[in-house]
């Protein structure tokens, strides 16, 4: 990494009770980079993007944020744009009224919170809306006010957590191009998501984490280059799909076998090869198979090979 | 500044949403305008008056109480009626006059004349204490008619003459100054509900609006905040000034309207300016706890006035710690209603001023501290465990 990093964090450890939420979470983001925290609900990716804004304290670990020690310094605060998994604005504001208020926050001077608000606005395209209550909005537009009250301090870290959530198409497409964006402007820029076609769109490098734990890190080149010629095979069917996972498993040549929503997700090598394999295992388990997908090797399959789970189980 | 920021924004909150402002502003006026007019409609006590004597002296006592200024004479058959009547309050006192009243008062023995109040019920009190009066003033002429009998005429002619004469007699000025005395309870009247009024709206209302917290709080918006170089404390003190300023309205509203209305007389001004400032914190701070303790607004809305009803009831807001066993009355004193109405009593029954309602001043402080301490550990504890 030749850029400067400006988030370091090492051994971030987090519990609740006796729940262990986080489990020794470490990784860098470079300035100008799109970090992505790739791992389904309840993994810990929320706990973790709270300790690193400085929202929870984390029983072990360290954090630094552009050089400076993070946990307890209030100041580095100044240094983050958050922007948090549900919209966190009040719906009986305007728009400009919303932003003014947490720009204020910032210790900015008048004219400079004008200047940020109507700036804010400009890049997520609701310049037309300022003088609109929040609850006028569509769900799209109000995720775009979420990201909007990130930018107002000129962060050096965004933290993007799970942002495109309940958006229609058309909004999460233009989220994911300003995330891309933000990126080429020299923002470092932390999203984490359950989606895996968003990690793999927008993000230049990304950690997987489950059970509270970084398990990959990398590239999506270097990810799916651990998998070496594995594919990954969907199997959509009606039936009984423990078993079809079951039976799968015992066909040689596939790694790994887990259930999702009506289907059941596969990694083999040479999966092409193996489909007559699955299928008569299939009419064995007597489960009919309504449709197959051999799938290049992708963040889903690799998910799957490291923690033998599908990602949106 | 950042805590004036987050008032602001709380503040257009509050003045945007209509609901809100007729429950915080328009609903405590309408009330205190509503049971000010009905309280000043009880300027006349009812007294109902059984005459078992049914002789001239009697009578005229009876007279008496029909033309004393501030009492209605109903006659009643039998004790056991009257009783029955001021049980069940469709009068405000009894007054039974006893047979033989004018043998006794020939003879120059002692007349007891009953008067029928309930102990717990301040305006049959009230009532008896006027009727009292008016007993005690015929009984100075009965004296007097007692006195001149002794040298001639009969009683009945004596009376009647002490009566003429005490109207024609020259009134002797007098002035009283209280030097060393204290009442237990407040005025009777408006003077009592207007103040126990101002304590049990701004409370409540102050509970009631820790709705508005707590909805904030599920916005997600103290997380926002947090996420900010912003301290939970800063964040409560934000939200308090909002909620302290619409106390001040609305105790103010209340002030105004109890002296210029009903010409309530709020005592020694600047005592009074403190004790209504530090209400308005403990208020608000009580809001603050309840938006951190209530886990949705309608649970806030719906329990808040409940909290605030049974505070005023153990604090003296609906009848006077005076009349209470000793028991309650220290149960009363854990909540700041009992230290605010006792500060009350203090400046309007026995004109305090700063200094003799300091150690209530200074409970009411102690109180407002906790308020907002707790509110801010919950807030500090609710953000770190999970997010507020």
């Amino acid at each position: 990494m030749s850029r400067p990093p400006v988030l370091e964090c090492a051994g971030l450890t987090k519990s609740f009770g006796t729940r262990l939420a986080v489990d020794g979470v470490g990784f860098r983001i470079a300035e100008g980079e799109v970090y992505g925290l790739l791992g389904p609900n309840g993994a810990g990716k929320t706990t973790t993007m709270k300790m690193v804004c400085g929202l929870l304290e984390p029983d072990k670990g360290s954090i630094s944020i552009a050089g400076q020690q993070a946990i307890g310094n209030l100041e580095v605060k100044g240094l983050i744009g958050y922007v948090p998994q549900e919209v966190a604005l009040y719906p009986d504001l305007t728009a400009y009224e919303n932003l003014a208020f947490l720009a204020r926050l910032y210790k900015l001077g008048r004219r400079t919170v004008a200047a940020r608000v109507e700036e804010a606005l400009e890049l997520t395209e609701l310049s037309d809306r300022r003088n609109d209550r929040l609850d006028s909005f569509s769900g799209g537009m109000k995720r775009r006010m979420n990201i909007a009250a990130g930018l107002l301090n000129h962060p050096k870290l965004l933290v993007l957590d799970e942002p495109t959530v309940g958006v229609d198409p058309q909004s999460r497409h233009a989220i994911l191009e300003r995330v891309q964006a933000f990126g080429r402007e020299g923002l470092a820029v932390v999203y984490t998501t359950h989606y895996m076609e968003e990690a793999e769109r927008v993000c230049d490098r990304v950690g997987i984490i489950d059970h509270g734990r970084l398990i990959a890190e990398g590239t999506r080149r270097e990810l799916v280059a651990q998998l070496g010629e594995q594919d990954r095979i969907e199997l959509n069917a009606s039936g009984d799909l423990e078993r079809l996972a079951e039976a799968c498993r015992a066909v040689d040549g596939v790694s790994s076998a887990a259930t999702a929503e009506n289907s059941v997700h596969l990694v083999a090598t040479e999966g092409r090869h193996l489909l007559p394999a699955i299928l008569e295992a299939a009419d064995a388990a007597d489960i009919s198979i309504t449709s197959v997908d051999v799938v290049e090797p992708d963040l889903e399959a690799v998910f799957l090979n490291l923690t033998g789970t599908a990602l949106r189980e | 500044m950042r805590a004036l920021a987050i008032a602001r924004a709380s503040g257009r909150r509050v003045l945007r949403d209509r609901v809100a402002l007729f429950f915080l502003i328009i609903l405590p006026i309408v009330v205190i305008v509503v049971v000010g007019a009905v309280a000043q409609g009880f300027n006349t006590f009812r007294v109902g008056v059984v005459d078992l004597d049914g002789t001239q002296a009697s009578r005229q006592l009876v007279a008496e109480l029909s033309h004393a200024s501030g009492l209605a004479v109903i006659a009643y058959p039998s004790v056991g009626s009257l009783e029955k009547a001021v049980a069940r309050s469709e009068i405000n006192t009894g007054v039974v006059i006893p047979r033989g009243l004018s043998t006794d008062e020939l003879s120059a023995r002692a007349v007891t004349v009953g008067v029928i109040a309930e102990q717990a019920n301040s305006t049959q009190q009230a009532a008896g204490t006027r009727v009292t009066s008016v007993v005690e003033e015929f009984g100075a002429r009965v004296e007097a008619a007692q006195f001149a009998t002794r040298y001639g005429g009969s009683f009945v002619q004596n009376l009647s003459r002490a009566s003429s004469l005490e109207s024609s007699t020259p009134r002797v000025g007098l002035s009283s100054q209280v030097v060393h005395t204290s009442q237990g309870s407040l005025p009777p009247g408006y003077e009592y509900s207007a103040p126990t009024e101002l304590v049990l709206f701004v409370f409540l209302m102050a509970i009631a609006g820790g709705a508005t917290i707590v909805e904030t709080r599920r916005l997600g918006m103290f997380e926002r905040m947090s996420a900010a170089p912003v301290r939970p404390r800063t964040i409560i003190a934000g939200e308090s000034i909002t909620y302290v300023v619409i106390a001040a309205v609305q105790s103010l509203v209340i002030v105004a309207i109890g002296s210029v209305v009903f010409g309530v007389s709020w005592g020694n001004p600047l005592a009074a300016a403190a004790l209504l400032i530090l209400w308005c914190l403990v208020g608000a701070g009580a809001g603050m706890v309840a938006g951190t303790f209530f886990r949705t607004p309608e649970q806030a809305s719906a329990m808040g006035p409940i909290v605030g009803i049974v505070f005023a009831m153990l604090g003296g807001c609906m009848w006077p710690l005076s009349i209470v066993s000793t028991t309650m009355r220290e149960i009363g004193h854990a909540t700041p209603q009992a230290w605010a109405v006792d500060a009350w009593t203090n400046l309007l029954s026995n004109h305090g001023d700063l200094v003799t309602i300091s150690h209530e001043l200074g409970i009411l402080v102690l109180f407002a501290l906790g308020f907002f301490g707790l509110a801010t550990f919950r807030l500090k504890r609710m953000l770190s465990s999970r997010g507020a």
